[in-house]
């Protein structure tokens, strides 16, 4: 018998753009060569693996081989030496920032601390094969909802695991689902909320690109304690992966007797559609997404009336998060108790977080409820690039906070976020280092919303175009004695007058660099300077004569040849012609560069 | 059900909308885009009140929140001052030389700050009421357009509409008079679209479009024959007939 090597290629989003397409590619047309060698391969294109700056990731099995970074040119060697006799190639194995290597992926410390509930799929199976969904229990819980369960074992089972909405707000999943199911209206509908916008996040993109199959299964679940017989899955159109992944998925389904008519022959009824959205950010926001559907302008509604009481086309909906429903089939199968023994008192469960900015290895983390900023950040994430200094790290997205160094120690789960002034959101997580200006960044996130309200409310449109203008003086140099007062007086006002959720969150990247960076906002306002180095207008770069060993580096490296000096000698910055654009002091190795 | 607007012991059914309560009580509330006779928009934030219910204080908006339970509400306490005057100082940002807001900034002594820049002649807050109203009537000629600080109010891709039957609903409702309507030598122009007015048969003035009186003929299924009447001369009909059956009843 022939040895069977299994050749996963991560095509997700990442390694795609780092050209992993043309490398599976490559890998089938060799696997289809026909030779005198017992070897029969199986290549197959998988979701997202996570560790997204060593991409394009190629895993071989069964001998646990991961090779990172992978070029075209390296693909001859992998086939003849690996794939062919398996032995591994030392040069493309994974190595951290020790130079220490790696053989499989699943040793290394970004991985080992990892918990991959919601995940567990993705990097495995083949996205596009509904069978290599089932033969990892795929779909074995539907069977167990619909033959076994009746719908108040199903509701137990989620109210057990206690898993909270994995959206943002953390409201308790089995409330929503009870909330619904008492009210005696239908149809009823199931909502998949798949329009992540916050920069820098990709986890529900992830899901939906590497697993859908879970996602479809989670909304069954739900359908079939509710007694709903209609679903939709909200995309943002810019995820085009994500659509095509999911529309396969969803024929696939129904061509297994998973979705449709009659599912399985329980006499059951439930099928999905999917709906792109229009790029607007506000859509991820429910109420606004239920309009959306129903083809309105997005805007949302109050919620006193909540929507698993009347939601989309006024009946009893349930809108989850994409990480949410994925969590359901595990639940269903192993057991709401199982699904509570990972996280805190009141966060249960696992949490991906897409952990992106100044940190070594970007990527995509699934860790426990209660996993410290610090782990994620230093022991997963590696630490910061160029081991420079950690400032901050955002969470929540555009209207989450930013957390400073003090409390790293932090153990991230719902409560303890939004206790520190931000918030869970989807799980974006954007890492600062010492050159960010924190003002700068209260702007930048103010400005994307500025653009991203729906406008609808006065508070939230009209306070944060004056929060703009005030931040965007003071980042220019033109902030006046009394601007802070002014940003906390609108702050406090939209926080609690605006109608929907992000623009009662929209103050967060404000009101949060002002408890922690204070005094960075003074500086710029009184003393006109910006110590991060960010802000043009406030800042010059000097060189330390004391430190400069005159390497030249920041010379080679200056658009503007601003810097003059002899090699082993120190160098100078010319201040007139200077564009503070920071290549010197990104650039330098002995922190001679500084800001005056 | 009995609850308590700030300290008056007020009845309310079930589900009743916070605000109708108060007004009804005598209590008076600022709102701007509020009309009783279109579904509540929430979109001014201006009548927003405490609500305190089991201990607990929140902020809600008066006129669409219905009320569920024996609650207890503050319309007017210093945190609710507080917040309408920052909120109309935003909105006086937005439209300094507006009568209204000038008079409602003025009550809650809310004053622009120097630093803010403003568009003198802009009168529209947004509030989205004509929209409301436009739809309401049938014809959704115009709609909230872009969004974030961009939004505006505008027919779409800012052309004349081919809905839009130059009633003036739009600019009836507004709370700001921000609509621009010219009526000259029987023609009103409104949304960059001209109508031709129709006069009225008995005295004279001119009192719709052509397009309106289409518009309710056809909705209502009218005869395009009917005499053309303002409301005035339509009421003085109306009298002068029941009049005459009146009359006819006593001989």
């Amino acid at each position: 018998m022939s040895d069977r090597k299994i050749v996963k290629v991560c095509c997700g989003t990442g390694c795609l753009a780092n050209g992993s397409g043309v490398l599976f590619e490559k890998l089938l047309e060799k696997s289809k060569i026909k030779g005198d060698f017992a070897v029969d391969i199986l290549v197959k294109s998988t979701g997202c693996n996570g560790l997204c700056e060593k991409g394009p990731l190629i895993k071989i099995e069964p001998d646990g081989i991961t090779y990172c970074k992978v070029k075209l040119s390296d693909i001859d060697e992998i086939y003849e030496k690996t794939i062919l006799k398996g032995e591994a190639i030392e040069r493309l194995l994974f190595s951290d920032s020790s130079g220490k290597k790696t053989k499989s992926h699943k040793d290394t410390e970004f991985y080992k601390r990892q918990v991959k509930l919601a995940l567990r799929n993705i990097g495995e199976i083949d996205p596009t094969c509904i069978e290599d969904y089932i033969e990892r229990d795929g779909y074995k819980a539907i069977y167990k909802a619909l033959f076994e369960m009746t719908p108040e074992d199903i509701i137990k089972e989620v109210e057990k695991s206690k898993i909270r909405g994995r959206g943002g707000a953390g409201f308790l999943t089995y409330r929503k689902w009870m909330g619904a199911k008492k009210v005696d209206s239908f149809p009823k509908y199931v909502v998949c909320n798949g329009d992540e916008g916050d920069p820098g996040a990709f986890m529900d993109r992830s899901v939906m690109e590497g697993d859908p199959h879970s996602i479809i299964e989670g909304m069954i679940i739900c359908a079939r304690y509710l007694d709903s017989h209609k679903g939709y899955i909200y995309i943002r159109d810019e995820y085009g992966l994500a659509i095509k992944n999911m529309k396969a998925a969803i024929e696939d389904a129904k061509n297994h007797g998973y979705l449709g008519k009659n599912i399985l022959g329980s006499g059951f009824d439930f099928d999905i559609e999917i709906v792109r959205g229009g790029g607007a950010f506000v859509c991820g926001e429910s109420t606004a997404l239920m309009s959306s559907i129903e083809g309105k302008v997005g805007e949302p509604r109050a919620k006193y009336i909540h929507s698993n009481e009347k939601g989309l086309w006024g009946q009893p909906t349930v809108l989850n998060n994409v990480e949410t429903w994925a969590n359901i089939p595990l639940i269903i199968l192993k057991g709401g108790e199982w699904f509570a023994g990972y996280g805190t008192e009141n966060s249960k469960g696992t949490k991906v977080f897409s952990l992106v900015g100044k940190v070594k290895n970007t990527g995509l983390v699934e860790v426990p409820m209660g996993t410290t900023l610090r782990e994620l950040i230093f022991d997963i994430g590696g630490g910061i690039i160029g081991n420079k200094k950690f400032k901050a790290v955002q969470t929540g997205g555009p209207s989450g906070g930013c957390i400073p160094e003090g409390l790293l120690d932090l153990k991230v789960d719902f409560d303890t976020l939004t206790e520190a002034g931000s918030m869970m959101g989807s799980g974006g997580m954007i890492v600062m280092d010492e050159r960010t200006c924190m003002v700068d960044v209260a702007r930048y996130y103010i400005k994307f919303l500025s653009e991203e309200s729906c406008g609808k409310c006065a508070p939230c449109r009209e306070g944060i175009k004056r929060m703009l203008e005030i931040l965007t003086d003071i980042c220019e140099g033109r902030g006046k004695e009394g601007d802070i007062e002014l940003l906390e007086e609108i702050c406090s006002m939209v926080e609690s007058a605006a109608l929907c959720g992000l623009g009662k969150t929209a103050p967060n990247p404000v009101m949060t660099t002002l408890k922690y960076f204070k005094d960075e906002y003074i500086e710029h306002i009184e003393n006109k300077r910006c110590p991060a180095g960010v802000c043009k207008n406030l800042t010059t770069f000097f060189i330390d004569s004391e430190k400069c060993v005159g390497c030249g580096l920041c010379r080679k490296n200056c658009p503007a040849d601003c810097i003059s000096g002899e090699i082993k000698k120190p160098h100078f910055i010319d201040a007139s012609k200077c564009i503070k654009c920071g290549s010197c002091i990104e650039n330098c190795r002995f922190s001679a560069v500084k800001v005056k | 059900m009995i609850i308590k607007i700030d300290g008056k012991e007020c009845t309310a059914q079930k589900g009743e909308y916070l605000l109708s309560i108060a007004r009804r009580n005598g209590i008076e509330i600022p709102t701007l885009c509020h009309s009783d006779a279109l579904p509540g928009i929430g979109s001014c934030r201006l009548c927003i009140v405490e609500v305190v219910e089991k201990g607990r204080s929140r902020v809600v908006t008066s006129c669409i929140f219905p009320v569920m339970g024996e609650i207890e509400v503050l319309t007017n306490s210093k945190k609710i001052r507080n917040m309408r005057k920052t909120l109309l100082m935003l909105y006086l940002a937005r439209v300094p030389e507006n009568e209204k807001i000038k008079k409602l900034a003025e009550e809650y002594g809310a004053v622009v700050p120097e630093r803010f820049s403003a568009d003198k002649s802009e009168d529209c807050i947004l509030c989205g009421l004509c929209v409301k109203a436009c739809e309401s009537l049938g014809s959704s000629a115009i709609s909230t357009v872009n969004r974030g600080v961009t939004k505006k109010v505008s027919t779409p891709y800012d052309e004349p509409s081919k809905e839009c039957i130059g009633c003036g609903s739009c600019a009836y409702v507004c709370p700001t008079n921000a609509m621009k309507i010219k009526e000259k030598d029987g023609i009103r122009t409104i949304w960059n679209k001209d109508f031709k007015l129709i006069k009225c048969e008995k005295c004279g003035e001119y009192f719709a479009t052509k397009e309106q009186i289409e518009y309710i003929n056809k909705k209502k299924g009218f005869n395009l024959e009917d005499e053309m009447l303002c409301d005035k001369c339509k009421k003085k009909k109306a009298g002068e007939r029941l009049k005459e059956v009146f009359e006819d009843y006593r001989e």
